[in-house]
């Protein structure tokens, strides 16, 4: 055998691979892997995640492959949008993998969000823009139906936008924040913070600070935390204390700061039941009870790929249903015989 | 008051379906063509049971998205308008009709077994994306039970019973065909369905896509559905075969549809 017929033979040997890779049954096959991926990953508790991503690389070479030895693609446009269109849902699906971000985070009345997450899950190639965003909560207001079911969510936030300017919002239920592709959104997450100023007995900056309590009225029966005075290694616990019915399961109510409380403070031995103005005296400072405010809790998602994603997803099924408009309307559904203008 | 009148006019919308499927499967088996009467039956039927629903819908401020009750109604309503919409424009597959309809009864059953009782309508439903979404998917359903009805006819006409019952059917090639068309359809809008959902979730909760069990149900119905779709591209295969799949499918869509958004604890319940 000659050069050239070796160098004819390898060239024929890759071609058929490449056909082998765009056949229609390998993408049959890739289809009940994926099938049975979907299945693994939803009945194990363990991490499956390659019984996903193994079916799915495969169909991207499967669908790249066929746009490349399929003639049927050169006669047919819808068939060719359809089949570009999934493979760049799957491209478009592996880079916001590779760079979402997904998050918490708690900001009270009155504070501000300073790029700082309580819970955070991001891509290895997410960058750290979030670090630099900043908003204020103004406070919130939420609707609750008889039988304590929530309604509407209403929070007022402000932010610098896009010119600099000062702008205030209000968000809650369908309508995020959005800072440079960060979409913050009030979760079902709130509750009670009361708020301190410690004022440290060496002198310095007062600093004011706010315990966020659990979910309220999730974590009804236990309105405590646990903290530490920043700067020191004191411990504090801190109960809220009220008898008045926040939210009355029997009427349309709104969720509310409980006006009347007493919040129990207790450093090792030592305990106090205070009111809004009054102090605990502490060696290393003084501790001031300055009043209770609601915090809110947001859920905060960073995905670039969204708008690609769903344009990408709108194109394959709208030319799928050329696809097939014009693979129907070429032969009606009883007549024996395809007039072969169809594949 | 008006739930009583609610519940009146959704009885009597199911007499009429039933009486309307009684007399398709008696006009199949004793071979008589009562396609008028069938024709008019199913369309008082939907005429009574949108009654009911509109009242439903004024008395509690919003539409049948959130119970079992309201679940299992509002698709045997659009599962009948599907099918009538079938019945009424292919007049060559009206027999079908004597498959389609007991499925339709089984889910009348269990609609009369449950509590009319009200639920609460969430916030995170106060969107547009909620009617798009599920009628996307009543299409998709829709679809599928045309096709189903067209698969129980090839598949009995394997019996010399039913053989006789549906000899005016078409032949079993061209019903294969016209369910595979249904399939594709259906195909197009459960893809529809998953975008629409997809848009809905990023605003109700932070996310387009995050694995819930009807997120990942509805993703296993696409899949089993594009599987079906592709075998039949991929290899010839028999009406019988073909019949069978549109089955499965439907049998996956079905659990997908009233069985998984009552097992599953997450916030992405029956809005279907």
């Amino acid at each position: 055998m000659s050069v050239a017929d070796s160098a004819i033979g390898s060239r024929s040997a890759g071609v058929r691979l490449l056909r082998l890779a765009g056949s229609l049954k390998f993408a049959l096959i890739n289809l009940a892997a994926l099938f049975v991926g979907v299945c693994v990953a939803y009945l194990s508790d363990s991490r499956t995640v390659w019984a996903l991503v193994v079916p799915l690389a495969s169909s991207a070479v499967n669908l790249l492959a066929a746009m490349l030895t399929n003639a049927v693609f050169r006669r047919q446009l819808p068939l060719l949008v359809f089949h570009l269109a999934l493979l760049a849902v799957i491209v478009l699906v592996a880079l916001g993998r590779l760079t979402y971000l997904k998050g918490a985070a708690e900001v009270v009345d009155g504070g501000s969000f300073d790029g700082v997450l309580a819970t955070r899950e991001a891509g290895p190639f997410h960058g750290d823009a979030i670090a630099a965003l900043s908003f204020a909560s103004h406070g919130f207001t939420i609707d609750y139906a008889p039988g304590i079911r929530r309604g509407a969510t209403r929070n007022e936030v402000a932010f610098r936008n896009a010119a600099g300017r000062l702008e205030t919002r209000i968000i809650g239920d369908q309508q995020p924040l959005v800072l440079a592709g960060y979409r913050f959104y009030t979760s079902h997450n709130k509750g009670f913070a009361p708020t301190f100023v410690w004022h440290p007995a060496a002198g310095g900056v007062p600093q004011l600070g706010a315990v966020h309590l659990p979910a309220y009225p999730l974590h009804e029966y236990r309105q405590a935390r646990e903290w530490v005075i920043p700067g020191t290694a004191t411990v504090v616990w801190t109960m809220l204390q009220f008898q008045e019915i926040i939210l009355d399961p029997d009427k349309a109510d709104q969720f509310k700061l409980p006006g009347e409380h007493d919040l129990v403070v207790r450093i090792g031995e030592q305990r106090w039941q205070l009111q809004p103005g009054m102090s605990v005296s502490l060696p290393a400072g003084r501790l001031e009870y300055v009043g209770l405010r609601g915090w809110m809790g947001y859920t905060v998602f960073y995905d670039w790929t969204i708008p690609w994603l769903l344009a990408a997803a709108l194109a394959a099924a709208f030319s799928l249903g050329w696809h097939y408009w014009r693979k129907f309307a070429a032969r009606p559904w009883n007549r024996e015989q395809d007039d072969g203008t169809t594949a | 008051m008006e739930q009583l009148l609610e519940l009146k006019l959704l009885w009597a919308a199911l007499v009429a379906y039933v009486l309307c499927g009684s007399l398709a499967i008696v006009g199949v088996v004793l071979r008589k063509r009562p396609e008028r009467s069938v024709l008019a039956l199913l369309l008082l039927g939907l005429a009574l049971h949108t009654a009911s629903i509109a009242v439903r819908w004024d008395r509690l401020g919003h539409g049948p998205f959130i119970t079992m009750f309201e679940i299992l109604s509002s698709n045997i309503w659009s599962l009948m308008l599907a099918f009538t919409i079938a019945y009424w424009r292919i007049a060559a597959i009206r027999a079908s009709a004597a498959v389609v309809m007991p499925i339709l009864f089984i889910m009348m059953g269990w609609l009369m077994m449950t509590s009319p009782g009200e639920g609460h309508f969430p916030p995170t439903y106060h969107t547009v994306w909620l009617f798009i979404h599920i009628g996307f998917g009543k299409v998709f359903l829709g679809a599928a039970l045309v096709a189903v009805g067209l698969a129980g006819a090839i598949l009995l006409r394997r019996t010399a019973r039913g053989a006789a019952w549906f000899q005016r059917l078409p032949a079993d090639a061209r019903l294969d065909e016209l369910a595979y068309r249904c399939m594709a359809l259906g195909f197009i809008f459960e893809t529809l369905m998953l975008i629409a959902g997809a848009i809905w979730a990023q605003d109700a909760w932070g996310r387009y896509w995050a694995w819930d069990p009807l997120e990942t149900w509805a993703f296993i119905t696409w899949l089993a559905l594009g599987i079906s779709l592709h075998a039949r591209v991929t290899f010839r295969l028999s009406p019988r075969t073909g019949a069978l799949m549109v089955l499965a499918v439907f049998a996956v869509a079905f659990l997908t549809f009233f069985g998984v958004p009552f097992v599953s604890t997450s916030p992405h319940k029956g809005a279907v």
